[in-house]
């Protein structure tokens, strides 16, 4: 899910009066001597502005009591982050003193189809550590009603040793968070640490992320990417790809370059292969079938939800441009969506793709559909002659997942010994 | 009376009828395959020819459900007079990108071993 930075997070965060510490966001280290002199604590601390966590851990967070010191640490960070991450944004804030730590989040909870609140006394790193039956609470809301503050207070008022002076600061955050959660269509927002400071709680690291699908309506925002692809800066064909979903709600075409440029798959002795499929679950499935066989699907992507035949076209097209791949493989799930239409989209592909084979493709690929019209879908492929080459295999209901990748095998041994 | 027939689509791009072709086309199977489509129902025949049974502001809003039949079915069973232009934004600038790394996407390479 595409998630903000902290420095970001943090602006929400400010804009809906949650309190944070004063910083700046620098990008070179000429601008760090500056950034401590403004800040005028005696003390900041130095975060690198990467998308993961543990940041203290890796030395990605460093503390500094004077300006020179500053600019020393800015030039250790910015040269890790530029080499690992292609990153080059500190946050330089007010470090803030505090006695202890606690945890707050509102996320979406795809099991209960609801916003959860979790909260903790005991916040900071390792969080996750924590037993959930004893020190951590949480609750659901419900996001057809209105959330006030004396709903916050009857939901906080559940957690034991709060004092009523912490239990009103509580609640008041929780609200605002809440406010923050719909407003960008958030699926996750989170402050850990929560401390208690001078001014009230303190939001001391924020963590954001958003519901990928709500992204055309949260261009202010500014995300350039629409998929999950960790903590790297999308690529052109990702940016391509994420083109495709946006505005348009039917079905979705989710795809992440796993090895761009084919350098994993050469190092490990793989052979690349491009891949698209029908629902993450058989994604997966299929993924883990091919890696033991030899092969690395070096693009993720998943074509889900009945999305329209021309989203399928554009991403058909998206995966064969890829210059690495030996092969292709498109599996389905056993899929309500209409599968007729998801072949019109990879017939249409093919057939502009290829014009002087009639939409042969050049590298064996094995389509495996599953499903609603699944023999329409074949009916498509062999009435436009695709499945009469030798190096095209269509399979139709009756099949698994290792099936799948073994005729693949099969093919492609077949094709590359030829 | 104009010899095409255009209409924008709500994922972006256009579907482009070339109707001087359709009169002489016996199966009209571009309008019996969108009937045959649930939320389908965007083109019907007047005249002998394929026409618009909504509005193009209903189907630029989604009335077009993308199947891509027409296209592949007049291709096959008609004579070849749809055209539907699907742009993949930044797609050329991906393209022109590769080909300054000296890399072809797969579908233009020749010798598959290389």
């Amino acid at each position: 899910m595409p998630r903000l930075y902290e420095y970001q997070a943090k602006k929400l965060f400010e804009k809906h009066k949650v309190n944070i510490p004063s910083g700046i966001v620098i990008d070179s280290i000429k601008k760090a001597e500056n950034a401590h002199n403004t800040i005028g604590a005696s003390k900041v601390v130095l975060k690198a502005q990467v998308k993961k966590g543990k940041r203290g851990k890796e030395g990605l967070i460093e503390f500094s009591s004077s300006a020179t010191e500053t600019e020393e640490k800015t030039k250790k960070i910015i040269n890790r982050i530029v080499e690992q991450y292609s990153e080059k944004s500190i946050l330089v804030e007010e470090a803030i003193d505090f006695k202890e730590e606690m945890y707050i989040s509102i996320f979406s909870d795809s099991h209960t189809r609801k916003p959860v609140v979790m909260f903790s006394l005991k916040g900071g790193v390792d969080v996750e550590e924590l037993s959930i039956s004893e020190d951590i609470y949480y609750f659901n809301l419900d996001i057809g009603k209105p959330y006030y503050l004396f709903n916050a207070l009857n939901d906080m008022r559940k957690i034991k040793n709060l004092n009523s002076k912490l239990l009103n600061m509580l609640a008041g955050l929780l609200v605002k968070l809440y406010m923050i959660y719909l407003e960008y269509d958030c699926n996750l927002v989170e402050i850990n640490p929560l401390v208690v400071g001078e001014k009230g709680l303190i939001a001391l690291d924020g963590k954001i992320s958003v519901d990928d699908d709500a992204l055309f309506r949260q261009k202010e925002l500014g995300f350039d990417q629409h998929s999950e692809i960790g903590i790297r800066k999308p690529t052109l064909l990702e940016l391509c790809a994420g083109t495709i979903d946006e505005g348009d709600h039917r079905g979705s075409a989710h795809f992440v370059q796993i090895d761009p440029d084919g350098l994993e798959s050469f190092e490990q002795g793989l052979t690349p292969i491009g891949f698209n499929s029908v629902g993450t679950g058989a994604a997966l499935t299929t993924m883990d079938e091919l890696i033991p066989m030899g092969y690395n699907p070096i693009n993720f992507c998943d074509t889900s939800g009945n999305p329209p035949a021309s989203k399928l076209y554009r991403v058909t097209k998206l995966i064969f441009s890829q210059p690495h791949i030996k092969g292709y493989l498109m599996v389905s799930c056993v899929s309500s969506q209409q599968l007729d239409n998801t072949a019109r989209g990879i017939v249409k592909a093919l057939l502009e793709l290829y014009p002087e084979t009639e939409g042969k493709p050049n590298v064996p690929c094995v389509f495996a559909f599953r499903g609603a019209l699944d023999k329409e879908a074949r009916r498509v492929f062999e009435e436009f002659g695709i499945t009469d080459s030798p190096h095209v295999l269509f399979l139709e209901r009756d099949w698994t997942e290792k099936d799948a990748v073994e005729a693949f095998h099969k093919l492609y041994s077949d094709f590359y010994k030829a | 009376m104009s010899e095409v027939l255009e209409f924008e689509v709500f994922s972006g791009g256009e579907i482009v009828f070339d109707l001087s072709l359709c009169k002489d086309c016996e199966v009209k199977a571009c309008v019996e395959i969108c009937n045959s489509q649930s939320g389908g129902n965007v083109l019907s025949l007047s005249e002998g020819l394929p026409s618009l049974q909504k509005s193009r502001g209903s189907i630029k809003k989604g009335g077009c459900i993308e199947c891509l039949g027409c296209e592949l079915e007049c291709l096959k069973r008609g004579l070849n007079a749809i055209k539907i232009n699907l742009p993949i934004k930044c797609f050329e600038d991906y393209l022109v990108e590769l080909k300054k790394t000296g890399l072809k996407p797969i579908y233009q390479l020749n010798d598959h071993n290389s």
